[in-house]
């Protein structure tokens, strides 16, 4: 599977990036808000600073490898190029840009297609720039722990953290029935084949659920209440940080309102 | 389904939000009182999430600021009920947004509430009344998992139809993404609804006892079957 190596590696980032030991409280709240602003603001401006920020940020700061983050940011923009071509050629309202007449119809492409695609394309770059500062920063546990504390229910927080382990165990187990299968020749053959994949679901499924059984037997027998509990050594927010980015904030709020006019067209 | 970070323009991805968390802090209240009651069944319910966030991290693309793939959220809905299915859509969904980038923060709203919403309600109306009317258990899980995966993209083409009107209308834009979803949906959705039952029959047949006790089927399946399988 491939996407368990993605997600090891972003895992693995982090946890030892130059970031990973400050405040999480910090990061959150500088990716969020940049967020928030960059996908709520009309103009095309805000995206395009949030962007330089959070990819500056990334590739300076946190030593993110600049081969990693282009890969990361590969899939998603070419999915996007394509929808934004899409959106640019067959939607839109209002004033046609060109037309072209086919026997059977007339091919109308408009402005404001044109202008919703490029405000898109723009838009989903900033906001996924934000996404990575994130995840590349910020373990999934710190994430989930510093909502734990922000009052979001336990019991929530508590399943997510279980789910996340299952994940793994889930893909582990696959992998290992999958090596099984085609050492005893499993896959030799489509119809082997076929079979060999129901038999895998399957017993995958039943498999997971009796490892995480036993798993809940061993965290019930050291005294599980509910409660996941983790080393929270994290500092608290620096004054310093957290003034920063409400400035970085002011600004891109500033920048949003005085660029509300800034067509794309 | 997944609609992209950052695809949904202010104010939408706001309003999709304020739908879905009502129905998701139910789906919350009913989490703590199942698992206050059955504790056991907190493994289940992690690998029902652990489940469908493997099931829909398989997409294809699909060129709509999107993506297409089966849910999950039909078994589980059938397996946990729906409103915590909810919940463990919207945490699958924040997972997959920030360790894939599939799917996002601000358009998590939407998500939830075509995944992790209308999907399983659906499915689970389904289920519901597959069996009033008596028909065979796999018959039941198949229709439940394959219409409530349908659903779940009419409603993402209706979402996306909303944000980018064509000429012709809201009408017109929901016909065009959902006919573009619907070249590789259909199929996926029928496989997901054979892969339901051959799971479901799975867990009938090795967990029967914790199913009944969770009210999704009614009578435990004979003793004989109840043995835990042998450790090979």
């Amino acid at each position: 599977m491939a996407h368990s190596e993605l997600y090891a590696q972003i895992d693995r980032y982090a946890y030892i990036n130059p970031f990973a030991k400050t405040s999480p409280v910090t990061k959150m709240l500088f990716a969020l808000s940049a967020l928030i602003i960059s996908v709520s603001s009309p103009s095309p401006v805000v995206p395009i600073i949030v962007f330089a920020a959070a990819t500056i940020l990334l590739l300076r700061l946190a030593k993110i490898p600049v081969h990693f983050y282009l890969d990361m940011l590969a899939y998603p923009t070419v999915m996007l190029a394509l929808s934004c071509i899409i959106i640019a050629l067959f939607f839109g309202t209002g004033e046609p840009l060109t037309q072209i007449a086919f026997p059977w119809f007339t091919w109308t492409i408009f402005k404001s297609g044109i202008a919703l695609s490029v405000a898109t394309f723009l838009r989903v770059e900033g906001a996924l720039s934000c996404l990575f500062f994130l995840v590349l920063t910020t373990s999934i546990t710190d994430i989930f722990i510093t909502l734990r504390r922000a009052r979001v229910p336990k019991v929530l927080v508590e399943m997510a953290l279980l789910i996340y382990r299952y994940i793994f165990v889930f893909i582990e187990v696959a992998e290992k029935m999958n090596t099984a299968q085609k050492l005893r020749l499993g896959h030799s053959g489509w119809m082997r084949r076929i079979r060999s994949l129901a038999l895998l679901s399957g017993n995958l499924f039943i498999r997971t659920l009796e490892q995480g059984e036993r798993t809940l037997t061993a965290m019930n027998a050291r005294g599980y209440d509910g409660n996941i509990r983790v080393l929270e050594d994290q500092p608290p927010a620096k004054k310093t940080a957290l003034a920063g980015i409400i400035i970085f904030d002011i600004v891109l709020v500033l920048a949003a309102y005085l660029t509300l006019n800034v067509g794309v067209l | 389904m997944h609609i992209m970070e950052g695809f949904l323009p202010h104010p939408w991805w706001e309003i999709w939000f304020a739908i879905a968390l009502p129905i998701v802090a139910y789906g919350v209240y009913r989490l703590s009182k199942v698992t206050k009651k059955i504790p056991e069944a907190k493994p289940l319910l992690a690998l029902m999430g652990a489940f469908i966030f493997v099931l829909s991290a398989l997409k294809l693309p699909s060129v709509t600021g999107s993506s297409s793939h089966p849910t999950g959220a039909g078994l589980a809905a059938v397996v946990v009920g729906p409103g915590i299915t909810s919940v463990l859509s919207i945490i699958v969904l924040i997972f997959q947004a920030l360790l894939l980038a599939h799917g996002g923060l601000t358009t998590l709203g939407a998500n939830t509430f075509s995944m992790g919403i209308v999907g399983p309600f659906v499915a689970y109306a389904i289920w519901i009344a597959a069996k009033k009317v008596r028909l065979p258990i796999a018959a039941g899980i198949f229709l439940a998992a394959a219409i409530g995966d349908l659903v779940t993209y009419v409603v993402t083409s209706a979402q996306l139809a909303l944000v980018f009107p064509t000429a012709g209308g809201f009408f017109d834009a929901f016909l065009t993404f959902g006919s573009i979803f619907a070249v590789t949906q259909i199929p996926l959705a029928i496989g997901e609804g054979l892969l339901a039952v051959v799971l479901f029959d799975f867990l009938a047949k090795y967990k029967g006892q914790l199913l009944s006790a969770m009210k999704v089927i009614k009578l435990p399946t004979p003793a004989s079957t109840q043995k835990e399988p042998k450790q090979q």
